[in-house]
């Protein structure tokens, strides 16, 4: 079983990535210390940096990088592109579009409401390109939902461009939010963002038999007993939710969503069975280590995740490209 | 997506009266980005304009500021159209897009690399700026051709395109924004100019240098297009008809990625005309290859120019680049074509 052991593998990786994640940072934190930290707290300086800085850190990025690594499957899947990925269905440009109106307009400052507000203005907006693509042709054509989403997508970030560029203070205050990443977040989002994601990951993993019927097309994806269309719409739900769910916590955080499927794919996996949780494995373990990396780069501040995303996943997936070269994937 | 399923619009005005229109409508703009601006002339000034006629001032306001950005913007937009529209077709997917398979990402290195080694300590240039272009062009080109040497080591299925052009495409973006944090701010106020897309400080010698390189491509694109065609049919369809499908593919991409070059040297990042020009195109003239890339064309280069418009009355005096706001002038007519080609359907 290539797979388990891949599995495995990746678990072992994940483990190691997020114990150097508390280690690791402007300071090294001996492991003595770190434990220290974890099983007893203390109020000194190096308990509150691995309990207030890392241990946060650490689980947003395990948990978001697995949602969004799921997310970006499941999208691949119900729309057969290899190009589709979260950001296309508007969502990361709902909630900077939100979150956005709420700064500029309301002068809100406080982190949880800009979660609230991402995670409302990233579900309006996928509802409303659902809502387009229905009209348009309706489920069985996944086409049109990836056109509605791209252009309300390139619609809201015109937008935000406009506001930021005509205000150039809002600029100052929201690039932080709109780079995306991982430190410095609101961790009690996490007290509902982890166990909604692991919800709809098992719920997900339970129809991974029909999720490979719809990669087959739609003719005999129904004859094999399929209920296309309401498969293709549950699925496309629970990858909104499941983006919707991570840019609140995180901000926009491109290229897992894209890549991890992806790299899961090129590692042996063809069956959703394999695929789902290699998926949420492999974003778990690109958004861990571009996040220590983010630490490193141009020390002692803090690099843009979204580049170290690049830096440490674009090598993998070439490496894994050219080593695959006569697989069947075409 | 069959054929027939992308030629339902009812034909209530045949395919060379829909161009036509086309025409007029890129005419009307083009009109209208000439006559307005910091100062309106009416339509007679204009024309008198035109002809060399009419006051002096007119002939320069018209000939020397207006007229190269307007050709460059019909120029551009219709350049990433069509390079969209031959990779989507090159590729089998709707997503396609210049700025999606790595190339635009690969010129906005190349602008930074530039930016990087040409500035002093007083961020002045070093050199002229009329080599910013040149090194934008090598960037993009640098980067597909490297999409293509790896791609073809694999037989270059098009899956293998797009996730090398995607792959390559996020590495050069990661090293614009290193380059962006790190530099000094002016330099990165400066590449998000071009990252976002303007033609305001279009010149003519920008504009006759992007006209002779399309004078070359895009007859060249055409000369190609019944093998697009051909690639609409499955790939063993594609090749039972003699098309040596992935030379041909190969060749597509090529082509699209020197439009893309020659567009993004002189306009910037221009962005969504390339994705959404050639769906319009599909959606609103429908048929075979040629008059929906005619389409797709005309399209693009009203959708920039109505975009360039669009900073020049909304946002004056303040230059937001008209690569901000191409899709807020496109997304409500594309979303408009997209519902009402549904609604057919139905």
């Amino acid at each position: 079983m290539p797979r388990l052991s891949l599995s495995f593998g990746l678990l072992a990786l994940i483990a190691l990535l997020a114990a150097a994640s508390l280690h690791l940072g402007v300071r090294f934190t001996p492991t003595g210390d770190v434990w220290r930290a974890l099983t007893e707290g203390g109020d000194d300086q190096t308990a509150l940096i691995v309990a207030t800085l890392r241990v946060p850190r650490t689980l947003i990025a395990l948990t978001v990088g697995g949602a969004l690594g799921l997310s970006g499957l499941l999208l691949q899947t119900a729309t057969r592109n290899p190009l589709a990925e979260p950001g296309l269905l508007g969502i990361n440009a709902g909630a900077g579009f939100a979150v956005v109106l709420l700064v500029v307009f309301a002068g809100v400052q406080s982190l949880s409401v800009i979660a609230l507000a991402a995670c409302i203005g990233a579900l309006l907006c996928a509802a409303l390109v659902f809502g387009l693509a229905l009209s348009a042709g309706g489920m069985a054509s996944p086409s049109h939902l990836l056109l509605a989403g791209v252009t309300i997508a390139a619609l809201l970030s015109s937008g935000i461009q406009i506001v930021i560029v005509a205000d150039e203070r809002t600029m100052e205050e929201l690039l932080f939010w709109l780079s995306g990443g991982f430190a410095d977040r609101d961790m009690r989002l996490l007290l509902l963002a982890a166990p909604a994601s692991l919800l709809i990951a098992l719920a997900v993993w339970r129809m991974a038999p029909m999720l490979d019927a719809l990669l087959a097309d739609d003719l005999t994806a129904q004859s094999l007993g399929v209920p296309v269309l309401k498969v293709r719409f549950v699925v496309l739900v629970a990858a909104a939710l499941l983006a919707g769910i991570s840019v609140s916590v995180a901000g926009p955080v491109a290229f897992i969503g894209l890549a991890a499927p992806h790299l899961a794919r090129l590692g042996g996996a063809q069956a959703h069975g394999a695929l789902v949780p290699l998926s949420i494995l492999t974003g778990s373990a690109l958004a861990l280590a571009a996040d220590i990396a983010a630490r490193f780069v141009i020390h002692p501040s803090e690099a843009p995740v979204g580049v170290l995303l690049a830096a440490v996943g674009v090598p993998t997936l070439l490496y894994l490209l050219q080593r695959k070269r006569l697989g069947a994937a075409a | 997506m069959t054929a027939a399923s992308v030629t339902g619009t009812p034909p209530r005005l045949s395919r060379a009266g829909r161009l036509v229109l086309l025409v007029l409508l890129l005419v009307a703009l083009a009109l209208l980005g000439i006559g307005l601006g910091s100062s309106r002339m009416s339509l007679d000034r204009v024309l008198l304009a035109l002809a060399g006629e009419g006051a002096r001032s007119d002939g320069i306001i018209v000939w020397s500021l207006r007229m190269p950005r307007l050709l460059m913007a019909v120029l551009c937009g219709g350049a990433l159209a069509l390079a969209g529209f031959i990779l989507q077709r090159a590729t089998r997917n709707v997503l396609a897009a210049p700025s999606v398979l790595g190339i635009v990402d690969g010129g906005a290195l190349g602008v930074m690399i530039f930016l990087f080694l040409f500035s002093n300590e007083s961020n002045a240039l070093t050199v002229s700026i009329l080599w910013q272009p040149l090194a934008a062009a090598s960037g993009a080109l640098l980067f597909a051709a490297a999409v293509v040497l790896l791609a073809v080591r694999t037989g270059a299925p098009p899956l293998r395109i797009i996730l090398y052009g995607v792959a390559l495409g996020a590495l050069a973006k990661a090293g614009v924004t290193l380059f962006m944090i790190d530099g000094p701010v002016h330099r990165a106020s400066q590449a998000a100019t071009w990252l976002a897309g303007s033609v305001h400080e279009a010149r003519w010698s920008d504009v006759s240098t992007l006209a002779a390189a399309l004078a070359v491509l895009v007859p060249l694109a055409f000369l190609v297009m019944r093998r697009m065609d051909q690639l609409q049919l499955d790939e063993q369809s594609a090749a039972a008809t003699g098309l040596p499908v992935r030379a041909t593919q190969l060749v597509l991409f090529a082509l699209a990625t020197c439009l893309t070059a020659a567009a993004v040297s002189f306009a910037g990042a221009v962005g969504f005309v390339g994705l959404v020009a050639p769906h319009a195109a599909r959606l609103v003239i429908g048929g075979r290859a040629l008059p929906q890339a005619v389409g797709a064309l005309l399209l693009g280069s009203a959708m920039l120019v109505a975009a360039d418009l669009a900073v020049r009355i909304a946002f004056a005096p303040l230059e937001v680049p008209a690569g901000a706001v191409t899709a807020v002038i496109g997304a409500p007519y594309f979303l408009f074509i997209l519902l009402r080609a549904g609604r057919v359907h139905a």
